[in-house]
């Protein structure tokens, strides 16, 4: 039935691959699989961006606090000279002007690190220059010169510091400053606000991509449950029913994925099954109403044949009677032996008869009391047994279930030939029954002329005779009835033996239902001898 | 080994005279107009006149091709002095009269305009620097009253605030008390002692004249203020505020180093006569103009730029 498939993909062409490829749930698997997977990545990779944009955010707005802590450094040197210059004119001694020069020493450092850190902010980096330069006139025109005069004539240096031109040089460089303070605040403040906002961003992807993953997982969950696990779990209550016997269970297949192909390829199967079963049925049907015609024939054939037969030997008789009394000695003896042939020839068909009976048909199954099926048995032997003397020994037999008349024909069948087959003065039979699990196996042994193991196979085929007919009488039905009603019954039946020493034949047969408490030991024995 | 020491020593020779050879070329060649050579660092001292003048001498500099780094509001004369000579400004305009008595320390009154150029020029050679071609306009110090003072007290002249009642006190600038040009000369001069200095920024002492906080201020000749008549100047009959023609003072290395800079400098400083410094100082103080702008229309209209 798989072998449909390729069939039917390539009657579809090429497209239908694609839209099969599409549709199937490896196909989409994947694709959510790589969906999810990428998303994830995607989450996380705008995750890492905003948290270093936020961090550089930081950096930044970290950067102009240090600016506005290097910009108050640079003012403080400023501050210092002109404090350094007003105590050396005021006062003329040299050594006030320390702080000017620590000033003047160590301002174009802190301008060149004020300026790296507003080196982000084009203007503030204009404005720094702005102040350097500003810084770089008042060292050059009115501090140096100031510092200048005063060594020359210090009344004037001190008429000059009135002028206020080293006030106003200060004051708007202080301006300057606060200017850039100012701005430089504002740059921090939007760069906190920056990194605040970069920083809720970040808190905010984060927190959406997780939700947004889980969702998805959810989601692809539920989408397995619902498209995998759910039909599967059809097709496998499909397939316990089909296990249980009803072959006429089918599961939808509309879908066009590996679910599907699965669905396609149950129903198939089941249906296959039931076709072959229906077939089986039927050919069993068939065979039976041959065999039942064949043996009906047969029946008939034989039943018809016994009539003309029956006739033959009574007008037979008719001619013998009359040629012994007109004293024709050969023709009563011919007329004798056409007799004994007729005679033959309807035991042969009697058996014949016989044999195709048994094992036809349903058995009627009862419990049978084993010990009464077997004293009636005896009591049908009774005349060969007092004819040979026979001593037959049988233990208390476990009850079984079956044909009460085809079993008794076993028994009678078995020990009918064990006596039959001896030459010794009293043949000796016993009978033993035990309890095997579901069946009770019979053995039935005696001390005759034995089998040949060699040639065991064949005593149980219709009309085999190990011995001449003139030795022992019979047919050589016998055994095959036996073994087709042991088998009927759902047993078997087999032989072994010694040529002169004696055989067992040992048969199963169900046991009856109920306790086993049934089985009784067979230590008491019952002797029939008669 | 010895013909290569030869060799580089000829090529060491090669080059020196190539060297020098540029070197001599340098004065000789015409200044373009593209700016090159060395910047020339023009200061101005804190009033509106030096603003004028500063943007009048750096445009037209500027225009015949030199680089100027103008540096406006250096502040009062001793201080641009100290910071031309300890070499942290190339020049600057000087009035010829402060330089010789506030800068050179000379107490002899000088008889003229010419004298007080010839002594000062000579001074400024001593310490390395030139002054070029003076202006003709002269803008002296002066002491301004207004008329109704001068009639209350009787003042005509300097040498008649001796007879003032109480203490006198005049709006000045404050380097105005130590200068001889000023608070000195009038004590050692005219013998005033009666005289206090009320210290104000420059502009600011006829606000102070008008409001009745002083009697007295010190003022230029060339304030666009004295042109409407609203204050009379007192007679320096002893010649105290000498001739203060104006002149620029430049070290003599920046001389060496840009040549025609006297040239171009001279030129401006022919056309400045009292007229139009008034004018200009008055465009600038009363009307509100911008002295780039004052300066720009002046050196247009002389054909100067």
């Amino acid at each position: 039935m798989l072998k449909k498939e390729p069939k039917w993909l390539e009657a579809g062409g090429s497209g239908t691959v694609r839209r099969t490829l599409k549709r199937s749930i490896t196909a989409r698997t994947l694709v959510v699989g790589i969906a999810l997977a990428a998303l994830f990545g995607a989450v996380f990779l705008v995750l890492v961006l905003a948290i270093q944009q936020q961090r550089q955010a930081g950096r930044l707005a970290l950067r102009s606090q240090e600016a506005i802590t290097a910009g108050t450094d640079l003012e403080k040197s400023l501050i210092n000279m002109e404090n350094g210059l007003r105590g050396y004119v005021a006062s003329g001694r040299e050594r006030l002007l320390e702080p000017f020069d620590a000033g003047r020493r160590a301002y174009p450092r802190q301008v060149t690190v004020l300026t790296r850190l507003v080196a982000d902010e084009p203007s503030q980096q204009a404005a720094v220059r702005r102040i350097a330069s500003d810084i770089d006139d008042y060292v050059a025109l009115w501090a140096l010169p100031l510092v200048q005069l005063a060594g020359e004539r210090l009344p004037s240096a001190r008429s000059v510091i009135a002028t206020g031109t080293g006030r106003r040089r200060l004051d708007a460089l202080r301006a300057q400053f606060a200017d850039l303070f100012v701005r430089e605040r504002a740059v921090a403040r939007e760069r906190e606000l920056r990194a605040e906002q970069r920083s809720d961003v970040a808190v905010g992807i984060g927190v959406a991509g997780v939700a947004l993953v889980v969702l998805l997982a959810i989601g692809m969950w539920q989408y397995l449950r619902r498209a995998i696990l759910r039909p599967v779990g059809v097709v496998a209550g499909a397939a316990e029913a089909v296990a249980a016997g009803d072959l006429s269970v089918r599961v939808p297949a509309a879908r066009e994925d590996e679910l599907g192909s699965l669905a396609r390829s149950f129903n198939a199967m089941t249906a296959s099954l039931e076709r072959s079963q229906a077939e089986l049925r039927r050919r069993t049907a068939e065979l039976e109403r041959s065999n039942a015609e064949l043996e009906q024939y047969a029946q008939m054939a034989s039943h018809d044949l016994q009539a003309p037969l029956a006739t033959i030997s009574m007008y037979v008789e008719l001619l013998r009677r009359r040629a012994a009394e007109s004293g024709d000695e050969q023709a009563a003896e011919l007329l004798g032996g056409i007799h004994a042939s007729s005679g033959w020839m309807r035991s042969l068909i009697r058996d014949l008869l016989h044999l195709s009976r048994v094992g036809r048909g349903e058995l009627e199954r009862e419990t049978l009391d084993t010990n009464e099926l077997l004293g009636q048995v005896l009591d049908n032997l009774a005349g060969p047994i007092r004819d040979r003397g026979a001593e037959i020994v049988a233990g208390s037999l476990p009850a079984v279930q079956g044909d009460g008349r085809q079993l008794a024909q076993v028994f009678q069948n078995l020990i009918g030939n064990a006596i039959k087959f001896s030459d010794e003065e009293h043949p000796h039979v016993t009978v033993e029954g035990v309890v095997e699990g579901d069946v009770v196996a019979f053995l039935v042994r005696d001390n005759g002329i034995g089998i040949d193991p060699a040639q065991i196979e064949r005593i149980f085929r219709p009309f085999e005779r190990l011995h001449g007919e003139a030795r022992y009488e019979g047919t050589g039905v016998g055994l095959a009835i036996c073994r087709r009603i042991v088998e009927h019954h759902g047993g078997e039946i087999s032989a072994e033996g010694r040529p002169g020493v004696g055989s067992t034949f040992r048969f199963t047969v169900p046991r009856a239902p109920g306790p086993a408490a049934i089985e009784r030991p067979p230590a008491p024995q019952a002797t029939m001898a008669q | 080994v010895i013909r290569r020491a030869a060799a580089l020593v000829l090529l060491l020779a090669a080059a020196l005279l190539v060297a020098c050879g540029g070197g001599d070329d340098g004065p000789s060649g015409e200044p373009t107009s593209e700016p090159k050579g060395p910047v020339i660092r023009l200061g101005t001292k804190n009033f509106s006149e030096q603003f004028i003048l500063g943007e009048l001498y750096r445009q037209a500099l500027v225009a015949k091709g030199f680089r100027v780094d103008l540096k406006e509001d250096v502040g009062s004369t001793e201080i641009i002095d100290a910071a031309l000579t300890i070499g942290k400004l190339d020049m600057y305009p000087e009035y010829v009269g402060v330089l010789l008595s506030e800068i050179a320390g000379q107490k002899r009154r000088p008889r003229s305009a010419r004298e007080a150029y010839t002594r000062a020029q000579r001074f400024v050679r001593s310490r390395d620097q030139r002054l070029l071609d003076a202006t003709p306009f002269s803008n002296s110090n002066a002491l301004a009253v207004k008329p109704a003072t001068a009639r209350r007290l009787g003042l005509r002249s300097v040498g008649d605030l001796d007879d003032a009642p109480g203490r006198v006190e005049i709006a000045a600038p404050p380097e105005f008390r130590t200068r001889f040009e000023g608070l000195l000369g009038l004590r050692e001069l005219y013998g005033l002692r009666n005289i206090d200095v009320v210290p104000t920024a420059i502009g600011e002492q006829y606000d102070a004249l008008d409001d009745g906080l002083v009697d007295v201020a010190a003022v230029f000749t060339t304030d666009g203020q004295l042109n409407a008549g609203t204050y009379e100047l007192l007679d320096d009959e002893k010649g105290l505020f000498s001739y203060q023609n104006v002149a620029p003072v430049v070290s003599r290395k920046m001389l060496d180093a840009a040549p025609g800079l006297a040239d171009a400098l001279d030129a401006v400083s022919a056309k400045l006569t009292t007229r139009a410094m008034q004018a200009m100082n008055a465009a600038v103080d009363l009307r509100g103009d911008r002295p780039a702008a004052v300066a720009r229309r002046f050196l247009r209209e002389h054909g100067l730029v």
